[in-house]
């Protein structure tokens, strides 16, 4: 269950360097052509990038509070487990000595 | 696609995406402040020759500019204090006092002085005189058309 919630995590981190990789390439060239040509005023594609910003924006800081939330389950769960682990050593290790001291 | 490739197609999307954010920034900033800065700031506009005494009346438009407008429209009208009544100027004859830089192109700095001759009918008394422009100003891609207003310019005939 983990291991394939790992993975979809890092699909998205993937996806969202992809994301900020090329968009605001994209976006300046494009809108760039399109107010130079007069397909689009300039205020809409101001709007239109600002509205992309805002939306981009308030998806990321979801996602990442989502997954850092995730993250800490994980991290918390994993260092208990392992707290587990070294008391039950301590245990093995003890049982071992009394077993030496009997013999 | 080998490793090194990769590493230096990665190493350019991001340097170009950085520098595309980067204008993105700047010129929204930008155009954010052309849109909301008036055509004059500081400025205000008066009547030099009060109390006006012959058939012309002299003004002062004083103040500084920041980007480049061209005026495309002007109206003004005087209101009787007393009775409200309205005088329209007619800027058809309208003559030119001073303006070596006409509305400060080449200095931002605005110091523009014209004469408007009295509008028929217009007796003796205070008035108050209302001035409405219109530009077509530009500053680096945009392009916006502005308006600003003058208003309680005081006008005394005698």
């Amino acid at each position: 269950m983990d291991k394939v919630k790992n993975q979809k995590i890092q699909k998205q981190v993937e996806r969202w360097d992809l994301f900020a990789r090329l968009t605001p390439t994209l976006f300046l060239a494009t809108s760039l052509i399109l107010v130079v040509f007069d397909v689009v005023p300039l205020e809409y594609a101001f709007y239109i990038g600002l509205t992309g910003f805002a939306i981009t924006a308030v998806s990321w800081w979801w996602w990442a509070i989502f997954t850092i939330r995730y993250l800490v389950t994980i991290l918390s769960r994993a260092s208990s487990n392992l707290t587990d682990v070294n008391t039950e050593i301590k245990i093995v290790r003890k049982e071992l000595e009394d077993l030496k001291d009997e013999q | 696609m080998n490793n090194k490739t990769y590493q230096l197609v990665k190493a350019a999307t991001n340097i170009l995406s950085g520098v595309s954010m980067a204008t993105l920034i700047v010129l929204g900033v930008s155009f954010v402040g052309f849109n909301n800065a008036f055509v004059f700031n500081n400025s205000g506009i008066a009547v030099t020759n009060n109390p006006v005494t012959g058939d012309q009346i002299n003004f002062i438009l004083e103040g500084s500019r920041r980007h480049e407008c061209t005026l495309t429209r002007v109206h003004s009208d005087a209101y009787d204090d007393a009775t409200g009544e309205r005088f329209e100027f007619d800027f058809a004859r309208k003559i030119y006092i001073r303006s070596n830089d006409y509305l400060g192109s080449d200095t931002g700095i605005v110091d523009h002085q014209w004469a408007m001759p009295v509008p028929d009918g217009m007796g003796p008394g205070v008035y108050r005189v209302t001035l409405y422009s219109e530009f077509d100003c530009v500053y680096l891609l945009f392009k916006k058309t502005k308006v600003q207003m003058f208003d309680n310019i005081a006008l005394i005939i005698e």
